[in-house]
């Protein structure tokens, strides 16, 4: 039976079967709010108003011929794909979906998961460094530099920021954190801030529009994908789609009470919760310009980190003066 | 990092034309800037030589897709010139319309091509929403988008009805409201200043150092507008308006700049429709040119478009040489993109508006024996495609 | 001018709720303006030969060939002219129809001109 239940959290829901359908979705309502906020209609044609259009990408890129360039590391350039789609995926297996009591216990959610997730969610970034490295072209070398910088300037204050409700619940588990503000929901407002901060740095660990410096098309081509063509590159691209659906759960899971009531509830749940997260992402990709490397890190580092920290020191003391 | 040269070009998505430009980059800043021309050389000059001065005219007009009319109307004014014919005064008045016309949509094409440069897609979309109502205009009155075809020796082929008159007017007044939003947008929002504030640099002393024209050249404080300094067509006494300069020098200022320009232009397009005079629009022209040489400008979009045409007393000129407004901003160019960084190359470049096919030359350098060579059309038309079937590019 | 920050997002949620500005052309099209610089369509009744397009045409995308030539009972000699079209070539500026002294050639609304083979670019008009 715990077998059985192992295959169904990995291959249908939340695992591969459930991420992929959900993250084609999800793609779907970004580029068409994307397109509505720009006065446009965004895919039409594939499926009823273009909701198979990400499907069909992604199957036409599966399609395509494949390249490795001649002075790529071979085996990287290989590998790092399915390195950072498995990344992800495991990252999807840990959202708190199947949890919706202590007597309803998941096993993908123990102790220290929150810790476990940011660092899966923290991993493409590694694989995208080492795509640009592998690649051995000059623009991807500077996508991949342009990578990890981006990465020492959102990661500090996306960790400060999921420290607070962590540190507000007392766990370190995604499923009792939620279980937490399901039941004082008003302690949600608390946390306004440390939420604004993991919004920005989620758009920033997804390098959208302002922070998609990486792979900037006008100043470095594809950044570190500059040489990846065909199902590799499909790869990618769902990887980039599963990161902002896991992203945006474990943001929901934490600061928006997760997805309490049974499993279609919790489901419902789920999805609404994640797709606030989305719109949030596809408003603020859509009314900013691109900013520039070091625009961005002295941002981080003057903004967000502060802000993240001040949040922390809100939640300590509050948490002190209620017990 | 040491350094390394980023190569921009001849294919890349920053570029819309090709061109190769190579960068000495130093990890993210610009240490040094070259630049190579001659990728998109299609023998225009050339061309105008074995044609009829009214095939030329067609001709001369697809030198730009962007800054067609400006090309057209300067060829059109230097041949009249040497024809002797002055056209009359409706047609004037049409030919600044369609310059100025001409003006607000690429301006608005600019401001949205900026947006892009620097990510903002939403800034694009929207400037490019509101310039299909230029386009409509530009359609109506002419019958193409790109291409107008409007000018001719002797004045404008088409005039314009009542009906046409309001409409303009209609569509000339709803960007007139929408402009100021772009002007403020661009002011006021905190990425994209950011992105435009401070760079590429080009202070005023170095933009008559380096020749700038046009609103790059006005953003850097010079007033410079052949429209006001060396009237043309309608301008002059006839139409009112103010040159639009601004002291900053950067990207800002230059977007600044283009904003109130349109503005300016709206109040130009709506004068000349409000005081079209009456009478004919054209008058007739000799097929044949008499002896003789001139020199014509007019300001176009992005700065000063030049034309000199010698004439042999045929129906075909002797020799017409264009200098569109961009081959004067490339040294600016490179001066502005020095000491800057990686990410700013795409929208410093694209400040001046650069238009690479306009500015394209092929030089033949004359062997040490001095045995000079003279191409005509054909040669050259050869050389072209040898060149491309030696590259093993079929044709 | 002071810094807002999201400064575009009122504009922009605002458009949430508008008709988009696009239209999905293929099924749907916006028609052009009267006066419209189409393909020339030329009558071949009107054409007195003169060859006056073919010397204007900046891109010799036409010609003009005789087809026939009869006298009258009246000692009239009337000859008839086709012209050939090359659509691949035409550059739309319409300097036929305006060089025309019989007003033989027009422009028409035809904007629609791609087509897999070059050969149904060549139209000709008798």
């Amino acid at each position: 039976m715990d077998i059985l239940k192992i295959f169904l959290y990995l291959l249908v829901y939340p695992g591969l079967l459930f991420l992929f359908v959900y993250s084609t979705f999800v793609e779907w309502i970004d580029r068409k709010l994307y397109a509505k906020f720009q006065n446009r209609m965004g895919p039409m044609y594939t499926g009823s108003h273009g909701i198979l259009q990400p499907i069909a990408d992604f199957v036409k890129l599966m399609a395509k011929e494949d390249i490795v360039p001649d002075k790529a590391d071979k085996k990287l350039f290989n590998a790092v794909p399915i390195l950072a789609l498995t990344s992800v995926l495991t990252a999807g297996l840990l959202l708190p979906v199947w949890h919706f009591s202590d007597a309803f216990q998941s096993a993908t959610s123990f102790q220290g998961d929150l810790i476990v997730i940011a660092y899966l969610l923290a991993l493409p970034s590694f694989a995208y460094f080492l795509a640009g490295w592998a690649s051995a072209s000059m623009y991807s070398a500077i996508g991949g530099v342009r990578v990890l910088t981006l990465l020492f300037a959102y990661e500090v204050p996306m960790f400060l920021a999921i420290l607070s409700p962590a540190v507000m619940a007392g766990s370190w588990r995604m499923a009792e954190i939620a279980a937490y503000y399901q039941a004082n929901p008003w302690y949600l407002l608390i946390n306004v801030f440390a939420f604004a901060v993991a919004v920005v740095a989620l758009q920033a660990k997804l390098e959208r529009v302002p922070f998609d410096i990486p792979h900037a098309e006008t100043e470095v081509v594809g950044g570190a994908f500059t040489e990846y063509s065909g199902r590799k590159l499909a790869m990618f691209r769902l990887l980039a789609d599963i990161q902002m659906v896991v992203g945006a759960g474990m943001i929901a899971a934490l600061f928006l009470g997760g997805f309490p009531g049974g499993l279609i509830p919790g489901f419902i749940w789920f999805v609404v919760k994640t797709l606030i997260v989305v719109f949030i992402l596809a408003a603020m990709r859509s009314v900013t310009a691109r900013l520039r490397i070091d625009q961005m890190v002295s941002f981080s580092w003057k903004w967000l980190a502060p802000l993240a920290l001040l949040q922390l020191v809100i939640v300590i003391f509050l948490k002190g003066y209620l017990q | 990092m040491s350094t390394f040269i980023l190569p921009v070009g001849p294919q890349h998505p920053a570029l819309k034309e090709p061109t190769s430009f190579r960068f000495m980059v130093d990890g993210e800043t610009v240490v040094d800037a070259d630049l190579r021309l001659g990728y998109n050389h299609r023998g225009i000059e050339k061309g105008c030589e074995e044609r009829t001065y009214i095939q030329d005219l067609y001709l001369l007009e697809r030198v730009c897709g962007i800054c067609s009319n400006v090309h057209m109307t300067v060829f059109a004014q230097g041949v009249e010139k040497l024809m002797g014919i002055e056209p009359p005064k409706r047609g004037l008045f049409i030919r600044c319309l369609m310059g100025e016309l001409e003006r607000v949509h690429s301006h608005l094409l600019w401001l949205g091509v900026a947006g892009h440069e620097v990510g903002f897609d939403t800034f694009f979309m929207y400037t490019w929403r509101d310039r299909e109502i230029v386009e409509d205009i530009l359609e109506m009155i002419s019958g193409n988008r790109v291409n107008y075809g409007m000018q001719t020796f002797g004045g404008v082929r088409r005039d314009l009805d009542e009906m046409q008159i309001k409409k303009a007017l209609d569509g000339i007044a709803a960007l007139k409201a929408r402009t100021p939003y772009y002007l403020n947008i661009g002011a006021s929002e905190p990425t994209l200043v950011a992105r435009i504030a401070g760079v590429g640099v080009l202070p005023k002393a170095k933009a008559l150092e380096l020749n700038a024209a046009g609103p790059t050249t006005r953003a850097s404080g010079v007033d410079f507008d052949v429209r006001k300094d060396d009237p043309y067509a309608g301008f002059g006494e006839h139409i009112p308006f103010n040159i639009v300069t601004d002291e900053g020098g950067d990207v800002l200022a230059r977007v600044v700049v283009r904003a109130k320009e349109l503005m300016e232009s709206y109040n130009i397009c709506e004068y000349i429709l409000k005081n079209l005079p009456a009478g004919d629009i054209r008058v007739k022209a000799p097929r044949k040119v008499p002896e003789g040489e001139v020199v014509s400008r007019a300001e176009a979009q992005r700065g000063e478009c030049i034309h000199y045409i010698r004439s042999n007393g045929t129906d075909k000129p002797d020799r017409v040489k264009v200098r569109a407004p961009t081959l004067a901003n490339w040294p600016a160019t490179l001066y502005m993109l020095r000491g800057g960084y990686v990410a700013d190359i795409p929208i410093v470049m694209a400040a001046i508006d650069p238009c690479l096919s306009c500015t394209d030359r092929m030089a033949i350098i004359t062997d040490p024996k001095g045995n000079e060579k003279v191409w005509n059309w054909e040669t050259l038309r050869q050389y072209g495609i040898d060149f491309y079937r030696k590259r093993g590019i079929k044709l | 001018m002071s810094l807002r920050l999201g400064a575009m997002l009122p504009e922009v949620l605002k458009h949430l709720f508008k008709k988009p500005a696009t239209v999905q052309y293929p099924f749907e099209k916006i028609g052009v303006p009267k006066g419209f610089r189409g393909r020339p369509v030329m009558d071949p009744n009107l054409c007195i030969g003169c060859q006056m397009c073919v010397k204007d045409c900046p891109s010799e995308a036409l010609e003009i060939h005789k087809e026939s030539e009869a006298t009258d009972e009246a000692g009239k000699v009337s000859k008839k002219f086709s012209m050939t079209f090359y659509l691949d070539r035409c550059s739309h500026c319409a300097q036929c129809a305006e060089i025309c002294p019989k007003k033989a050639i027009h422009m028409n609304s035809e904007f629609e001109d791609a087509a897999f083979d070059r050969g149904a670019l060549k139209i000709v008009y008798k």
